[in-house]
């Protein structure tokens, strides 16, 4: 049984690696948002894996959360005159015109993992990621539910502009609008989805708001993470109060276990690169694709924590 | 040793030159029009702040808060569009840049604080500023459309933007050389002391420095931000490092009296060509980095130490040897 499915899986590959040939491979220019980044370089490996896969070759160039590198970026890959750009946007304009020329050049370009605004539309295939309104919601509301609807919070977002921030920001807020809830957001920060960066910025929230804290949302798992280490200098023994996170890593699974976290959600950076070249193989070989594919959401907490596997 | 000494010279156009051959041979399809268009149109946003910055460092000044200029600059043509029109906004924005230059003239030449800590101090001010002013949100300009026009490219090769820096270029190596006002900016970061004493304005140069400087890095800011169509309080976040950087490749010196336009375009001519070299061949941006810190202190030790030997080997027995300007 074993020894058929290998030989079947050899045969696909084979007829893979030959309709390749075929064709010539394409190569695929990925203007990521950092090389080395708790959740970027999963992603970035699981899309060359799959890309290796699918016989796609990746040029892969890094932002490092700059965007003024990331427009310049795309104006390389038009030069390289690639076949298609995967382009991690970091913000929601800037890069609208080297996709307008990249679209001139009829080199096909999709969004991976953040959004770009209205006017991008036009210039991109597809973007493929997280819904990440949706998940400030789901952090909304689960925050409301620690809280029981009341009391004062703090919310760490990540880089400012970003369209991921910008995302999970409003629609935290405007799901607390939405459910009537009592909480109160004391002050919004910005510590750029950074670990350290949360460390400092939390040091001064705990310090200005103290006891006032009653619950604290982060834009994601690192700047959690960099609240606990906060509070635990400030309040030692004393227990956090619920923090709600996002992403779903390792590290804040074991922090719902112990209490530290309340919630995070579940998004995995494997499927996100996974999705985006998937996407990109279907475009290059003419076919249409949904202008948006989200990628699945868990929201976890400590009854399910067990039961979910963690994002990385 | 007088080929040496010819070499070391003109070194920035050697490692340019050194630099396109190696990309040419190993780097497939780097050799085009397109990519000469935008490895230009990549260096006019570093290179007009670098020309701003060359007067400054040859006149024995330092300017960190260019890259928070830029942004403020930005910011502001973009936020005063619908108010002001697309051309007046952009002009304001400009303005923003001088009127930043203005102050830290003020703050070096008036406070007599260090021009390191001067600008390390108001970059942060005005970082801030741009954080303040947008919210930490980026903004957008009311048409999209003129984004796309001034990003026009033209004969092929040519943005409004990589022009707008070749001319600058040019000029500012005109005024060093042939002009008293340029030649005393070298006099003075020569010796601002002996410069001072033969009657050059030494506090006059660096406060028109600092304007020039935040000047120029206005105006880059504003086309980013025009042809971007959008304002963003970390546009130009790690600028100030590479333009310091190109300047310096250029063969400036950091501690002033010695520099050129021609170097300065060289320097950054040759950031941009290994950038995109590297990138064509999908180097990590931190070895990048790594490959750019490398030339630069080869560049700055050949400078110091190999360059001297020559010169006065060539010199004895005919000129007294400054020692001073060391």
């Amino acid at each position: 049984m074993i020894g058929r499915r290998t030989t079947l899986l050899g045969a696909a590959a084979l007829a893979l690696i030959s309709s390749v040939s075929l064709a010539g491979a394409k190569t695929v220019c990925y203007v990521t948002a950092a090389d080395s980044h708790a959740y970027a370089t999963p992603a970035n490996k699981a899309l060359e894996a799959r890309a290796k896969e699918l016989g796609i070759d990746i040029l892969s160039l890094s932002q490092n959360f700059d965007v003024q590198t990331g427009t310049e970026q795309i104006g390389t890959c038009i030069a390289r005159k690639v076949d298609g750009i995967i382009l991690w946007p970091l913000d929601p304009q800037a890069y609208i015109p080297g996709l307008a020329r990249a679209k001139q050049a009829n080199i096909p370009a999709i969004l991976i993992n953040s959004p770009m605004g209205k006017d991008a539309g036009q210039f991109v295939k597809s973007f493929t990621g997280p819904d990440v309104y949706e998940e400030g919601k789901l952090a909304a509301d689960s925050l409301s539910k620690a809280m029981n609807g009341e009391g004062s919070v703090v919310i760490i977002a990540g880089q400012a502009g970003n369209g991921t921030t910008i995302g999970r920001v409003d629609g935290f807020n405007n799901q607390l609008k939405e459910l009537g809830s009592k909480i109160v957001v004391l002050d919004t920060v910005n510590a750029d989805f950074d670990q350290q960066k949360a460390l400092v910025a939390s040091r001064d929230l705990i310090t200005r708001f103290g006891d006032q804290i009653k619950g604290v949302y982060a834009n994601d798992d690192t700047m959690a993470r960099g609240f606990i280490d906060a509070w635990k200098e400030a309040n030692p023994g004393k227990p956090t109060p619920p923090i709600v996170g996002i992403n779903g890593q390792k590290d804040a699974f074991d922090s719902i276990r112990s209490g530290e976290m309340y919630s995070t959600i579940v998004q995995s950076p494997a499927e996100d690169g996974k999705l985006a070249i998937d996407t990109m193989a279907l475009i290059l070989d003419g076919k249409e694709v949904n202008a948006r594919l989200p990628i699945p959401l868990t929201v976890v907490t400590k009854e399910n924590v067990e039961t979910v596997q963690p994002a990385f | 040793m007088r080929y040496l000494a010819i070499g070391l010279r003109y070194r920035v156009g050697i490692i340019l030159a050194l630099t396109l051959v190696f990309s040419a041979i190993f780097v497939p399809g780097f050799v085009s029009v397109v990519t000469l268009s935008l490895g230009l149109d990549r260096g006019a946003t570093m290179g007009l702040v670098a020309v701003g910055l060359t007067v400054l460092l040859i006149s024995g000044q330092i300017d960190l808060s260019g890259g928070a200029v830029f942004a403020v600059s930005g910011i502001v043509a973009i936020m005063l569009q619908p108010t002001l029109g697309i051309g007046l906004a952009a002009v304001a924005g400009i303005l923003a840049g001088t009127l930043a230059g203005a102050i830290n003239g003020f703050l070096v030449v008036r406070l007599q604080i260090n021009s390191l800590v001067a600008t390390l101090a108001s970059m942060l001010v005005f970082r801030s500023i741009a954080h303040w002013l947008t919210q930490s949100q980026p903004v957008s300009g009311i048409d999209m459309m003129f984004s796309l026009a001034i990003s026009e490219v033209y004969f092929e090769v040519f943005t409004l933007r990589s022009v707008l820096f070749l001319i600058a270029v040019v000029l500012l190596h005109l005024w060093l050389t042939y002009t008293v006002a340029g030649r005393n900016v070298f006099a003075v970061g020569s010796n601002a002391a002996a410069a001072e004493a033969s009657g050059i304005p030494s506090k006059k140069i660096f406060f028109w420095g600092f304007v020039f400087a935040s000047t120029l890095a206005g105006i880059a800011g504003v086309l980013q931000s025009l042809s971007t169509n959008t304002g963003s309080p970390v546009f130009g976040a790690d600028l100030t490092v590479s333009v310091i950087a190109a300047v310096v490749v250029g063969g400036t010196r950091i501690e002033g009296g010695r520099g050129s336009a021609l170097g300065t375009l060289g320097g950054v001519l040759t950031i941009a060509a290994l950038t995109a070299a590297m990138e064509f061949q999908s180097v990590p941006a931190y070895v990048q980095q790594v490959v750019s810190g490398s030339i630069l202190i080869l560049l700055v030790v050949l400078d110091r130490n190999v360059r001297s030997i020559p010169l006065r080997a060539s010199r004895i027995g005919k000129l007294p040897i400054p020692t001073t300007s060391r």
